[in-house]
């Protein structure tokens, strides 16, 4: 993270997010064009999960795609006057370094309970969303084990104070896993709609564009390597779970809010063959570029609008030019 | 579940104890009729059913696994349990190339043991080179005289070496029946990685392997450990047993010889309507 940030300081700053359990600093990275605009957010986050190894593989490519390619390539230098995007390379830093050292199919972080006679919260079952009501245990020992709170574990504060803080500001929150080539909307903890017919029609509204979105992306994704990706609510084609990041993003009012789930569909699982790395980032990008692309025209319909009339107007001058000669 | 009020006390506790009568994890479906393809129930029991036939099939280089869910029905056939009817296309285990599609029932009972499954698939691979395959890796453990072993495969980084390349895939084939065992409407299981393999040197035409393997659960996210024993005579049944021990030290064992009832060769006696 710090050549990245050296090498590339006029795009690139890394901040300070917080302190894990065990003492270790979180940071993220913050790609920012400088400009007099006011900009809106994009938050991406991988490592969750420890041994979803893919993940934090997937955050760095991603970094490096942008920076590759932010002067030449014409959609991102479009979103990028409208959009900062914030990515937390690695969340559960303690468990991802667990998963190296000690345990390759560690999932959860290394806070100790009972006495230290017991290890680890699932951090994606931590955040403030419906906590503990549905797809979790209350006991330790269990690999979804949700915490003694909402929010009882360091890295879910950190991250959720930071969003919670910045909340109108962000348009987009996006979280990746492995494994099950799964764009996942919300939500995990309920299946039903709202209830009343106004709240119905505006969350069916909402759930609507958010869903188109989602598809888009998989369709781009495939366009890679063919891979298949399935589009839906959680709690319908994965199964019910409560505490999710996603959840709780959307449930703060950020409209779209996305967990995927990476390659593969369980052959190797967490345990991706190494040449996957490449494609499954490859692929990936293409689904997270298309829906920067999708979340940047909607809010900012003005901007795509200006890139095309531009062309259009040099094409035109061109053209007349040329009838001149 | 469908909860009617009822006049006397009785016969409403009764139907409040019924959701119970289930078992673990959250409510089966609520209606019978056509599943969203990209239902979990309709991907689980499909699932259940590859389980089974990897099993029967008994080829290391045949494994199949879920491609996609092209259609789903469910049944409820009251006092027995649920009959999820489905069609849906394969991949090979390794290269994820489409190989077929598949009919299948799979009848979760109420009572176990194992689901009851029906399957019937096309085969779009090269059947003699996989029979040519599995019998290269047969005849290289036949003649072993030190037995092969090996760990962590793959390993942390996801490398399998070549060599013991056949010997996992064989382990996902005597997985493959521990977890059809296993396996309920809402718990499904991935081999996630084998922990150990040692070759046992045999007498007569089967090769015999002891395999430490670790199974994925879904949804509870726990990582099983098991024991497995398997031997095998290509075009035989495989021979399976198996013990496993989980976080709460609830142990499991069984054994399967390709005894078992369920079929791989044909659906009889359901009407084309149900699919």
């Amino acid at each position: 993270m710090y050549q990245i940030k050296e090498s590339n300081s006029e795009l690139v700053t890394q901040h300070y997010l917080g302190m894990t359990y065990e003492n270790r600093p979180m940071y993220y990275l913050k790609i920012s064009q400088p400009s007099n605009k006011a900009k809106k957010i994009i938050w991406m986050d991988c490592g969750i999960h420890a041994r979803e190894w893919i993940s934090p593989a997937f955050c760095q490519w991603f970094v490096k795609e942008i920076l590759q390619n932010y002067k030449t390539d014409p959609k991102i230098k479009s979103f990028l006057q409208n959009l900062d995007i914030y990515i937390l390379p690695v969340l559960n830093i303690d468990g991802y370094i667990y998963s190296w050292t000690t345990e390759r199919l560690w999932r959860k972080s290394r806070s100790a309970h009972i006495n230290g006679t017991c290890f680890g919260t699932d951090l994606n079952r931590n955040f403030n969303g419906s906590w503990g009501s549905i797809g979790v245990s209350h006991n330790c020992s269990s690999l979804i084990f949700c915490g003694t709170g909402p929010e009882s574990e360091p890295e879910t504060k950190a991250v959720a104070r930071f969003i919670e803080k910045r909340k109108s500001d962000v348009l987009c929150f996006l979280t990746i896993h492995s494994y099950g080539q799964y764009i996942l909307t919300p939500y995990g903890y309920k299946t039903d709609l709202a209830s009343n017919h106004q709240d119905l029609v505006r969350q069916r509204n909402t759930l609507h564009v958010s869903v188109e979105a989602a598809e888009k992306a998989a369709v781009a994704l495939k366009e890679k390597h063919g891979t298949n990706f399935t589009v839906g609510p959680t709690s319908l084609i994965l199964y019910k779970n409560s505490g999710s990041s996603r959840d709780w993003a959307h449930m703060i009012g950020i409209p779209f809010s996305y967990t995927f789930e990476l390659r593969d569909k369980g052959a190797y699982g967490f345990i991706l063959p190494p040449d996957q790395i490449q494609p499954t980032c490859e692929e990936t990008t293409a689904a997270v570029m298309t829906i920067i692309e999708y979340v940047n025209q909607k809010h900012f319909p003005n901007s795509a609008v200006a890139v095309t009339s531009g062309s259009l107007w040099l094409g035109l001058s061109v053209l007349f030019t040329w009838t001149l000669s | 579940m469908q909860r009617r009020s009822a006049a006397r006390l009785g016969p409403l506790l009764l139907l409040l104890l019924l959701p119970l009568a289930w078992g673990e994890g959250p409510s089966p479906p609520r209606a019978d009729g056509e599943l969203q393809v990209s239902n979990r129930l309709a991907g689980q029991a499909a699932r259940v059913a590859l389980h089974y036939l990897n099993y029967r099939t008994g080829s290391p280089s045949a494994l199949r696994a879920l491609g996609q869910v092209r259609k789903a029905t469910v049944k409820t056939i009251p006092g027995i349990g649920h009959k999820y009817y489905l069609q849906f296309t394969t991949e090979d285990y390794k290269s994820s190339q489409n190989v077929g599609t598949c009919l299948a029932t799979v009848l979760y009972l109420k009572r176990k043991p194992r689901p009851a499954v029906n399957i019937n698939c096309t085969y779009t691979k090269d059947q003699k080179q996989t029979r040519e395959d599995d019998y290269s890796f047969y005849k290289k453990m036949r003649q072993q005289t030190k037995p092969i072993t090996g760990n962590d495969i793959p390993d942390s980084y996801g490398n399998i070496e070549p060599a013991l390349e056949p010997a996992w895939a064989l382990a996902v084939a005597g997985s493959s029946y521990l977890m059809w065992e296993k396996s309920t409407e809402n718990l499904g299981y991935f081999m996630a990685q084998v922990k150990n393999v040692k070759q046992w040197i045999t007498k007569d035409d089967s090769i015999d392997f002891d395999y430490s393997v670790v199974l994925h659960e879904i949804p509870t996210q726990e990582m099983i450990s098991c024991h497995l024993r398997v031997i095998w005579t290509p075009g035989h049944p495989l021979k399976v047993k198996y013990f496993c021990l989980s976080e709460n030290q609830r142990s499991e064992s069984g054994e399967g010889s390709g005894t078992e009832s369920g079929s791989t060769n044909g659906i009889f006696n359901e009407e084309e309507a149900n699919f």
